[in-house]
């Protein structure tokens, strides 16, 4: 592999990993707040994609804007998805029985109801953007990746601010922290569980968006990222905003590096080995061997 | 978790006070149900009632394996389609290197328990998602490398090739037979030393331990058992069809089915996955053909349905029925006098 290859490949595996952070977040902030596995992720990412393509196609929205639109219409859509439905469920500082399965039907009802609006015919997002590349030198990089990774580092940045300089935000991270500690500290859990998991769904909506303008998709579409994304969440020891961005990197390099010595058809398979070696080699993920550091210090 | 357990406790003390009569009825149940589908064929059915009769059953043994784990273990699996196609392919390959039926499903049975062993280790020393979420993936990544086998066929599948004539009714019985051999299983699980481990790992983990309980070997012990069932009955499955391919034995619709059906009878407990297999084998297909788009649909509506308002399934919801006219029979008889 020659310098120029690699330095290719390295750039090609940091915008993916932008993408694949922005993907995770949103589980994450909905497994930390409730101890809930959005295994529906996969569904919301399908209507993502769906909800920018409409965009596109009928009202001739730009994407990147399209993007922007879904944030707060999945907001709206996960909020109101939590009063119907994910309120009823027992709380529990562990995953339920009943909150994987009602999650799972969800994730059946989004997909099939994605085949009947759509059919299972693929379909993709063709901007001008979409073949343009940038050249430097030796180095080559498609635009559109370049403009999703900034979009998707610009999401992860509000949301930042938001974790740290809100009120709403402080509430979140002393929930992931100790749910019952926080309720004695005056946090309304349920108002806020609420709004995290419409904040969780609507970062899923947008970053199906974003995955939109990369792939093509059909409403079979999110399955594979839903396993990519708890293996980096998994990665980023399951409650840490910053393990999520590590264990981002970590997969989306190994997924691109191997295309030298693996058919790209055993990706799939590549996740789930990754989470086989995490959790036998670090089961508190990255954050955790952090602190076991910490400790042995 | 309280979807199970809230029929369990009280039903145990409920069937102790019963008249004997009706428990001599209770405990005759099931072989009555047992000689009468043995006695089938001897009404001279056609083939198309044997041949549904046969997946009825199959699914009844996947449906009691899933709940031994899922059931009385709580550890929800996304995948048993693995084991189902795993032990098909085995039992595939075992008849056409002219191994003997019964050999080959044990061979099958044997091949679920290694891929039970390798999921379950891993995931199972933790506490949490971990399981659930391996299972999603796990059925996905072995349909890709199944498709990728030149051995087996690859995408475009494996004819299994057996000597001698097709015996539809040899194929009933050997369904039946492990289906039973399930529903014993079961049975004599949930009051076994490893089913109170079980259960008691399910209500509280720490717990259990702390009573020494070994969570792993627990539960990995239940979900070899329940592998090694689901294999069998791939294997079964395999040798009736005569043709396996990786689409159709790895398909997430066979672990959504293998799931769904314990949720919709009654999850944790022994008769609960036999009604829930029955309802869902005879009535599938006729679905399928009604809606040929909508039926995905329809099973996920149906479970986020039933986990919200009858999480006990239909063997609850009748045993609610039967309890309030219970009620109301003691109440008559009260005001009369």
């Amino acid at each position: 592999m020659s310098a120029a290859d690699f330095s290719n490949l390295l750039i090609a595996a940091l915008l993916l990993a932008g993408v694949y952070a922005a993907m995770s977040v949103g589980m994450t902030i909905i497994y930390g707040v409730m101890k809930i596995v959005n295994l529906a992720h996969a569904g919301f990412l399908m209507l993502g994609a769906y909800f920018v393509y409409e965009l596109y196609e009928r009202g001739g929205i730009d994407p990147l804007l399209g993007t922007l639109l879904a944030f707060p219409a999945f907001l709206l859509a996960g909020i109101g998805l939590h009063r119907t439905l994910i309120r009823r469920l027992p709380v529990s500082d562990q995953p339920t029985l009943a909150s994987l399965l009602l999650l799972f039907g969800l994730w059946l009802v989004l997909q099939n109801l994605g085949y009947l609006i759509w059919g299972n015919a693929d379909r993709a997002i063709l901007t001008p953007r979409t073949l343009s590349v940038l050249q430097l030198g030796p180095l080559t990089i498609p635009t559109v990746r370049l403009v999703v990774f900034a979009g998707a580092v610009a999401s992860l940045g509000a949301l930042e601010l938001v974790l740290h300089r809100t009120w709403f935000g402080r509430a979140v991270r002393a929930l992931m922290q100790n749910r019952d500690a926080g309720r004695l500290a005056g946090i309304d859990v349920e108002r806020t569980a609420r709004v995290a998991f419409g904040l969780g769904i609507a970062f899923t909506g947008a970053a199906g968006g974003m995955l939109a303008m990369l792939y093509s998709f059909s409403p079979d579409f999110g399955a594979p990222f839903l396993l990519r994304a708890f293996v980096i969440i998994v990665l980023g020891g399951l409650e840490s905003f910053a393990g999520v961005a590590a264990g981002a990197l970590i997969l989306a390099l190994l997924e691109t590096f191997s295309i030298q010595v693996l058919p790209a058809s055993y990706q799939p398979v590549i996740a789930f080995s990754l989470l086989v070696v995490a959790l036998v080699v670090l089961p508190g993920g990255i954050a955790g061997l952090w602190a076991r550091r910490r400790r042995w210090a | 978790m309280t979807v199970a357990e809230r029929g369990g406790g009280p039903a145990a003390g409920r069937r102790r006070s019963r008249s004997t009569a009706a428990g001599i009825a209770a405990a005759g149940a099931p072989w009555l149900l047992g000689a009468a589908l043995a006695a089938v064929p001897l009404l001279g059915p056609g083939p198309n009632t044997i041949r549904l009769l046969f997946g009825t059953l199959v699914w009844v043994t996947t449906s009691v394996a899933w709940n031994l784990l899922g059931g009385f273990g709580g550890q929800v699996s996304f995948g048993f389609a693995v084991f189902y196609g795993l032990g098909a392919y085995a039992a595939a390959v075992a008849l056409n290197s002219g191994l003997d039926p019964v050999s080959s499903c044990l061979l099958a049975a044997a091949v679920a328990v290694l891929a039970s062993l390798l999921i379950g280790l891993p995931t199972f020393r933790l506490k949490g998602p971990y399981f659930a979420i391996a299972t999603i993936g796990v059925s996905e990544a072995v349909r890709v490398v199944m498709t990728n086998v030149a051995a087996t066929g690859g995408a475009s599948g494996y004819r299994v090739m057996e000597r001698g004539p097709f015996h539809q009714l040899q194929h009933y019985y050997s369904a039946l037979a492990l289906a039973a051999g399930a529903v014993g299983v079961s049975i004599l699980l949930r009051r076994s030393r490893l089913g109170l481990a079980l259960v008691a790992v399910r209500e509280d983990e720490e717990a259990a331990a702390d009573l020494g309980v070994n969570p792993l070997r627990t539960k990995l012990l239940a979900h070899a058992v329940a592998a090694a069932l689901t294999g069998a009955a791939g294997g079964l499955h395999a040798r009736y069809a005569a043709y396996v391919n990786p689409q159709g034995e790895f398909a997430f619709a066979i672990s959504v089915a293998i799931l769904l059906m314990p949720i919709i009878g009654g999850v944790g407990r022994i008769w609960g996955p036999v009604v829930g297999a029955c309802i869902y084998g005879l009535v599938h297909d006729e679905i399928v053909a009604a809606f040929p788009e909508l039926h995905l649909l329809i099973y996920g509506s149906l479970l986020i349905l039933i986990v919200l308002f009858e999480p006990a399934g239909v063997v609850g919801l009748l045993d609610r029925w039967w309890r309030a006219l219970g009620r109301r029979g003691r109440m008559r008889a009260a005001a009369a006098p």
